[in-house]
């Protein structure tokens, strides 16, 4: 689209230079395409999703809840100023980060969430990748202000809550293109769960992953282990830990409280 | 043993009493033998002798006397206090007492992480003033006190801790009022004392980190003892031979940590680092004495905080230049 300056039209100023996107001046004049801006809709302020990040939730003890309280606080306000998506394990994501001493002052690393831990203003996550054939894990701050932007490029969620197997998985399953496009969901789409079983580098793992303390239900364990294997790993098994009610923690209380004052702060 | 001695003579008062007084009502269910012991000699506990009406009426109205007293003591203008002093140097002021309610990470603008705790100050009163010649000829005292407790814990004073602080004399305050956070600044440093968390008997690799044996290679049952406890010629142990024991529950000091941001309106001090003590245990601040941070309490109110005598009011959260805080935008290294 080259500058329409030899246009003469009859009720319109000839500008300078080029001619601004000012809106139709004709019926017949063209219109450049709208610029298409990328929103995250799970940002938006009117997007209700009811998913609580697990880092709100504090650890059983006898701390005090008012240290709880600030530390939330704290994390609320800085969710204002950065947008922290929903993100599960299982999930790709893209962290940019300030990095000193990177070309550009910034560096960006994508890979998919294989654990998230700790809780309030520590809580972190870790991203895996293979890079050139290597094997990457880092592990971010989720409230680090170094932490510049977190895109999900790939929202969903696996059979388990941690997927430290990947360590002993083929290299094809924790490999992501760096460059990857984001993949986006209808809005009111319930997070889909990728039922994939992933296959195993030969015995031994850096764990025992069929014992049954580790419940995870993502590996084909039948193309790496025997029956006899796996009824060997269910001696480890302790039946009685689902009827232990001193385990038993109900968080429904606190949640409410905690729905409370994320209502509050956004209100405020 | 003297605990089972009292535990005993505790038991025999319990039986004792009830059967003397067989057409009296028995005691209270509440009423086990481990209350009894705590409660010394005359065997008894505040609610005993009272109905199940009265037991919370009691309560409120003592809680409510409680808070009276302490709001009474909240305006040390109305109580005639002492003329404050200006600062010169050489001169120590008064600590606090604060309750540990937990840690939490902390950036600096240039993206360094580093780790406070915190440290809230609750009801802390001046109690008592001992001058130079009564206390030990070289400086005055001041005592003050942590938490109130409930008055019918102990039979003395009702706050939790109480704890003594050496003063010059320019700096000396009337008992009475309380003091608050903002006592400290940020930007400053401080010395906190407790009491550690008791670990009871432990080994010697862990109560003084001695490096033990290795695992394998031949070690036969040695794998984490001291090896030689002395040498050949002395023929005996030397006292105070480092060796296994109770370890924790005493009062360490760390010393030079500094003060990140202060609450005032909750009265809490972020302070860096760790420090003795458990969760919810009451821990002594006091200005460093440190030969680097000498003198430097000449920017800081002297003698203490006073919230209605100061003429402008104190923000809520005060933070030391170098701390990033959560509203800001994130860190770009441009």
């Amino acid at each position: 689209w080259h500058q329409g300056k030899g246009k003469t039209l009859p009720s319109v100023v000839c500008r300078p230079g080029r001619q601004q996107s000012t809106g139709p001046s004709e019926p017949g004049a063209f219109q450049p395409p709208p610029k298409s801006v990328i929103v995250d809709k799970r940002c938006l302020p009117g997007q209700e999703t009811r998913f609580l990040s697990p880092e709100f939730i504090p650890p059983r003890g006898r701390t005090d809840p008012l240290k709880f309280k600030l530390e939330r606080k704290e994390m609320l306000e800085r969710r204002k100023v950065l947008c922290i998506p929903e993100l599960y394990v299982g999930s790709i994501l893209r962290v940019t980060t300030a990095d000193l001493y990177a070309s550009g002052k910034t560096s960006q690393f994508l890979g998919i969430c294989i654990q998230r831990s700790g809780s309030g203003l520590g809580a972190t996550f870790i991203l895996r990748n293979t890079i050139e054939r290597q094997g990457v894990e880092i592990c971010f701050e989720l409230y680090n202000p170094r932490v510049q932007e977190i895109q999900v490029v790939k929202l969903e969620k696996r059979l388990d809550d941690g997927l430290l197997y990947l360590r002993d998985a083929l290299p094809e399953y924790s490999t992501f293109d760096v460059n990857m496009k984001p993949v986006s969901l209808e809005a009111g789409q319930e997070v889909p769960v990728n039922k994939l079983k992933v296959k195993m580098e030969p015995r031994p793992w850096s764990k025992r992953w069929e014992r049954p303390k580790f419940n995870i239900k993502g590996i084909g364990f039948d193309l790496h282990l025997t029956e006899e294997q796996m009824k060997e790993a269910q001696k480890w098994s302790q039946p009685w830990l689902e009827f232990d009610m001193m385990r038993e923690h109900d968080t429904s209380k606190i949640e409410a409280e905690i729905w409370e004052e994320i209502q509050a702060s956004k209100n405020s | 043993m003297r605990g089972w001695r009292l535990l005993t003579q505790a038991g025999a008062q319990v039986l004792g009493r009830s059967s003397g007084s067989l057409s009296a009502a028995l005691p209270p269910p509440s009423g086990n033998r481990t209350n009894i012991c705590l409660r010394g000699k005359n065997g008894t506990w505040w609610d005993e002798h009272l109905s199940e009406e009265n037991v919370p009426f009691v309560k409120q109205l003592v809680s409510n006397e409680d808070k009276v007293q302490l709001a009474s003591k909240l305006c040390p203008l109305q109580d005639e206090p002492w003329p404050i002093q200006p600062w010169e140097p050489g001169s120590s002021r008064v600590g606090l007492i604060a309750l540990k309610l937990g840690m939490m990470p902390l950036w600096t603008k240039d993206g360094q992480k580093h780790v406070v705790t915190l440290l809230q100050v609750q009801d802390c009163h001046v109690v008592k003033y001992t001058s130079k010649e009564n206390h030990n000829g070289k400086m005055a005292a001041l005592h003050a006190g942590g938490k109130t407790a409930s008055r019918f814990q102990l039979g003395l004073l009702p706050k939790q801790k109480v704890q003594i602080f050496r003063v010059t004399d320019n700096a000396v305050i009337k008992p009475g009022p309380p003091l608050y956070a903002a006592h400290f600044r940020p930007g400053q440093y401080v010395d906190v004392t407790g009491k550690t968390i008791g670990k009871g008997v432990e080994g010697i690799m862990k109560r003084w980190g001695f490096k033990g044996q290795p695992a394998t290679h031949g070690q036969t049952k040695t794998h984490r003892r001291p090896g030689a406890i002395s040498t050949g010629d002395v023929a005996r142990v030397w006292p105070g031979t480092k060796m296994p024991g109770r370890m924790g529950n005493v009062a360490r000091t760390t010393y030079g940590l500094k003060v990140w941001r202060i609450n005032t309106k909750l009265n809490i001090i972020y302070v860096n680092g760790s420090v003795p003590g458990h969760k919810n245990g009451l821990v002594k601040v006091r200005d460093s004495k440190l030969p680097a941070f000498k003198d430097f309490c000449k920017n800081l109110p002297f003698p203490t905080y006073f919230p209605d005598r100061d003429e402008e009011e104190l923000p809520e959260d005060l933070y030391d230049k170098n701390v990033w805080q959560s509203s800001e935008p994130s860190i770009t290294f441009a």
